[in-house]
């Protein structure tokens, strides 16, 4: 009890004197997730859209693919990403092995499937007759998936959340390709375990609870992103 | 008919689905500003003959519209032309009044007069103080006003129609055909309507085709074709009872150049007491009107119109007999 008392003191402590470390391992958090979203979502989102509106050959296995990819464990992300980036390794003379460029790959290689199932469910769920009626309405191909989206603009936007949500909290990958690096490639997730395997406690808690209270505020952004969607 | 006076062409129009034919359509041709209705029951291959005369279904055969022959890269040039009114008015999550503008832009319309003819358009279907309601807010007659109004907003020279007051009730019904009629006359729009029922066939359409198991029965004036069917089953989808010789001679019908079946509509058989004797099967109400179900010694059933009240009575009760005669003046003669 007395640890775990101790430990709150410390995170408090911790966010209250603003310690540089935690700040700057708090903005490259920020900053590698929201890169690794955007690039999933650029990615998966057109794939999604694709999945669900075109008819193609191997259709079904790329939508089976992505609802496997779902489960992916970011270990394995984390390891197939390695192997790739590693200095022998086939794209080894690239140098990302160990830099944030290199999480940024594994943690898009997580919410890329994330994002495609979720889109794909969204707009396979909108009505056939939307469809009908978009195509009736003498809408061209880029007007058609314009309007899709739009119709599945909430889908879409919960697709995103969950391809960040996949990412925010995974630290297998970001350990195995980032390294953990001081000043480099750490990030809450990484810096967490290394405390608590360091004993320190408070330190952890502390960078626990930031990490919690950035998810909520990232959640509560898109939230009323997605509220005002409603809406409109 | 010719090239020149024709809004819609379809020739060997075919779709197959899972390795049958669900339409095979010889020929059908709609001429500019007229309205012709597709009549038949459900599962017929109504919603599959629009949708693929309508471009938004691929099949096989030719589909001409003004005179210029459906081929790839053109649908969508050729669907500006028409406008398409679905049984659900499928409106998009924006407000009604965007929802018709999204047409008008679709069409080429720019800006300010995108919003004038919304808003004019709105007006003239009755539903201008739906304007900045979201489309899924409003109920299912309003809907389909704000549907026809993105249709006609378009100026479309021609305008697909199917089953569009199927979802609506019966007095929102009666008063949007007549709407549409009116706006359909006024604008020489040609239009292709699909329903399943024969008074708005009847109330939309100078001509009609009843189409069955995705064929045409019989194409002709609407009131030819509903007074006059050439088949059984086109007979049995218009509500005359079909009779073998057994019966005809029974109710001493004299059949006509050797042809034994006769289609008798409700309205021309009745109970008479110096009539044939047959035995109440069961009773059917409509919208105002009713039926009465009869069985004939000779095993054929015939249906009688009869006000429903009437129907009530115990002695028209399943099971009980009664007296039926034809007016032989109204039967008619199937040669198919």
């Amino acid at each position: 009890m007395d640890l775990l008392l101790d430990a709150l003191r410390e995170a408090v402590r911790l966010l209250r004197t603003g310690d540089g470390d935690v700040y700057s391992i708090t903005l490259r958090t920020a900053l590698i997730t929201s890169v690794s979203t955007f690039v999933a979502a650029l990615v998966g989102l057109p794939l999604g859209l694709g999945i669900a509106l075109g008819r193609f050959p191997g259709q079904r296995a790329l939508l089976a693919m992505a609802n496997a990819g779902t489960g992916l464990p970011p270990v394995v992300a984390g390891l197939l990403v390695a192997v790739l980036l590693w200095r022998s390794g086939p794209l080894g003379a690239l140098g990302l092995i160990y830099t944030p460029w290199a999480m940024v790959i594994a943690q898009a290689l997580i919410a890329t499937p994330l994002v495609v199932s979720f889109a794909a469910a969204g707009v396979m769920a909108l009505p056939p007759a939307l469809h009908l009626q978009i195509r009736a309405m003498g809408a061209g191909s880029a007007q058609y998936l314009w309007l899709v989206a739009r119709e599945a603009r909430l889908a879409l936007l919960v697709a995103v959340m969950a391809g960040f949500g996949g990412v925010v909290s995974e630290v297998g990958a970001a350990m195995m390709v980032g390294g953990n690096l001081a000043g480099e490639t750490r990030v809450l997730t990484t810096a967490a375990v290394l405390e608590v395997n360091r004993g320190n406690f408070g330190t952890a808690l502390a960078l626990g609870l930031i990490l919690l209270l950035f998810v909520i505020g990232v959640s509560a952004v898109l939230t009323t992103a997605q509220a005002r969607v409603r809406r409109r | 008919m010719n090239a020149g006076t024709s809004a819609l062409a379809l020739h060997y129009l075919r779709v197959r689905r899972a390795g049958r034919d669900v339409l095979d359509v010889p020929h059908i041709e709609v001429d500019v500003g007229e309205t012709l209705a597709v009549l038949g029951p459900n599962g017929a291959g109504k919603s599959t003959l629009l949708l693929a005369a309508a471009l938004l279904l691929p099949a096989d055969g030719e589909v001409t519209i003004f005179g210029e022959m459906a081929r790839r890269g053109v649908h969508v040039r050729l669907r500006r032309q028409t406008a398409t009114v679905f049984q659900d008015a499928a409106l998009l999550d924006m407000t009604v009044r965007q929802n018709v503008e999204i047409a008008l832009a679709m069409h080429g319309v720019g800006g300010p007069e995108r919003r004038t003819r919304a808003e004019e358009w709105l007006g003239r279907l009755g539903v201008a103080h739906l304007a900045r309601q979201r489309g899924h807010a409003v109920s299912g007659g309003e809907a389909q006003r704000v549907s026809l109004a993105r249709a006609f907003a378009v100026r479309p020279r021609l305008l697909f129609l199917d089953e569009p007051f199927a979802g609506v009730d019966h007095a929102t019904r009666a008063t949007l055909t007549g709407e549409l009629r009116a706006l359909l006359a006024a604008e020489g729009t040609a239009a292709l309507f699909a329903t399943h029922d024969h008074s708005e066939a009847l109330l939309l359409a100078p001509r009609v085709v009843l189409l069955d198991a995705g064929r045409p029965l019989q194409v002709g004036p609407a009131t030819d074709v509903l007074a006059r069917p050439e088949s059984d089953r086109a007979a049995r989808f218009l509500g005359f009872s079909v009779l073998g010789p057994a019966s005809c001679t029974l109710l001493g019908l004299r059949p006509v150049d050797g042809v034994t079946r006769a289609a008798i509509a409700p309205e021309a058989a009745r109970l008479d007491a110096g009539g044939v004797l047959a035995t109440v099967r069961r009773v059917e109400a409509g919208a105002g009107a009713g039926r009465l179900l009869v069985e004939l010694a000779s095993g054929d059933s015939i249906a009688i119109a009869r006000p429903v009240e009437t129907l009530r009575d115990a002695s028209l009760a399943a099971g009980r007999e009664v007296r039926v005669a034809v007016d032989e003046a109204r039967v008619v003669w199937l040669a198919r």
